[in-house]
């Protein structure tokens, strides 16, 4: 009946209360002689009464202490001074380090945020564990400084961590501007207190997705791929450093993800 | 990324920092945002990953939040973003396939929930479902329907604060809460269409 696909587009607000005038009367006209059309509404209207009754019941999930913790911490934009208190230099590199868009060159879309950089991140002689151990240290720091609430707490500029990581690492890195077009965000630097050691961690997101990529100075271990805590570690050393990986996914897409990282950082 | 009035103009630093209070209004929405994450994700961590994604893109973006709008639609609206850039590349794109079905549903009324008028035993009995029932009928939902039912008759936004969230034009959020009430009428009502008696007859 085309009278009641005339009136179709104004069943929800006549269901809401939320037709006037002209509109509602035209309406309640078509329900004085459409019985389907009248029972429909008086469905829809039960309906939405009993949802909106039950409200406050439907209401009662909260956010859990850990998230509302996350959030919070996502406030206060103390910065972080350039390189302060880090530890310093371990080594020595010639050349810039351009980090580029990942969402542009990589197969898998990688980009969203680059949410974190820290500088003097821990290893207990790290170097000198198995790479399953590394690995399995290195990830749960990844956890650990993704669920920790605090983590995002600073918001600094890339140029402030770039030379956070050449005081502290003599890790000359170039990344990109807090916004670019690829949708990079730089959010914060910020150390991580493990440890005595010295371990660069870059924290990124890919579409809210953790991914950390750890840099080990004065470290030369055999390239592989290890599946620890539900984790994928890619681990390659380039010069005297090493680096891993770490991220959720299959392993055929850390692997192209570590393979891109590992040309950038050529 | 498509923050709506957030997208990617600034190339300077770091962002001036938000005003406490707006950080603070932005954080009292916290349970609300999170509740809606849960309809979005079925998986918690996924859920809670994602409130804190919109966070970080709302303080990020703060600057750019038109003060004397409505903050909390402006927050849904970066979640129901952020959902929809992380959920487009999996598999399972429920919105789109959704979508069409709509599309194809909106005008023609479902069979068997159209029999009863206005005052009958079925809708006073429907008065009577419990609220577990009736989360568990709106988790049941298709993803578009749950979606609009949920923005409109829970956290009782406008049509159009809809519209924007979704990225759909306004007919369609309202065909939208229109076919989403009368599935939950549906699957709440006790006089099941025949067919479904028969199966029941047999258990």
């Amino acid at each position: 009946m085309s009278d009641c696909t005339s009136i179709d587009p104004l069943v929800t607000p006549y269901v809401d209360g939320e037709l006037s005038g002209a509109d509602r009367a035209r309406v309640d006209e078509h329900l004085r002689r459409c019985a389907p059309c009248y029972s429909r509404i008086a469905a829809e209207g039960a309906v939405r009464d009993l949802v909106r009754d039950r409200r406050s019941a439907l209401s009662m999930e909260r956010a859990s202490a850990s998230l509302r913790m996350a959030c919070n911490g996502l406030t206060g934009r103390a910065q972080v001074p350039a390189g302060h208190s880090l530890a310093p230099a371990a080594t020595r590199v010639e050349g810039r380090t351009w980090i580029p868009s990942w969402r542009s060159v990589a197969p898998v879309a990688l980009a969203a945020s680059l949410v974190v950089l820290v500088g003097g991140a821990f290893v207990y002689q790290a170097t000198l564990h198995s790479s399953r151990v590394l690995a399995a240290e290195l990830t749960a720091d990844h956890l650990k400084c993704f669920t920790a609430s605090s983590i995002l707490g600073t918001h600094d500029a890339p140029a402030a961590v770039e030379s956070s990581m050449l005081s502290a690492f003599g890790w000359q890195l170039q990344l990109p501007p807090a916004f670019d077009a690829s949708g990079y965000e730089l959010v914060g630097a910020r150390r991580c207190l493990y440890g005595e050691g010295k371990i660069a961690h870059l924290m990124y997101r890919d579409e809210g997705r953790p991914v950390s990529i750890f840099m080990l100075p004065s470290s030369v271990r055999e390239e592989e791929l290890v599946e620890v805590l539900g984790h994928e570690a890619a681990i390659w050393s380039s010069g005297d450093r090493t680096f891993v990986l770490v991220t959720r996914g299959s392993r055929a897409e850390v692997e192209k993800m570590a393979t891109f990282v590992k040309a950038a950082l050529q | 990324m498509r923050i709506r009035g957030a997208s990617s103009t600034a190339t300077d630093g770091p962002s001036v920092s938000p005003a406490p209070d707006f950080e603070g209004a932005a954080l009292a929405c916290l349970d609300s945002l999170y509740r809606t994450a849960r309809r979005l994700s079925r998986d918690r961590a996924d859920a809670e990953d994602l409130v804190q994604d919109t966070y970080l893109k709302a303080f990020r973006a703060a600057d750019r939040f038109e003060p004397g709008t409505n903050l909390r639609a402006w927050l849904f609206t970066i979640l129901h973003n952020t959902a929809r850039n992380r959920f487009r590349d999996r598999a399972r794109d429920m919105v789109a396939a959704d979508s069409e079905l709509v599309d194809n549903a909106a005008d023609a009324p479902p069979p068997g929930s159209s029999l009863q008028a206005a005052d009958t035993p079925e809708t006073r009995l429907l008065r009577e479902t419990l609220a577990p029932e009736l989360q568990a009928a709106v988790d049941a939902l298709p993803q578009a329907f749950r979606e609009a039912v949920w923005l409109r008759d829970v956290e009782e936004f406008s049509y159009a604060e809809i519209a924007e969230m979704l990225d759909v034009p306004l007919g369609t959020v309202m065909s939208r809460i229109s076919r989403g009430r009368r599935l939950l009428f549906d699957r709440l009502n006790p006089v099941r269409p025949a067919a479904a008696r028969v199966v029941a007859g047999k258990l």
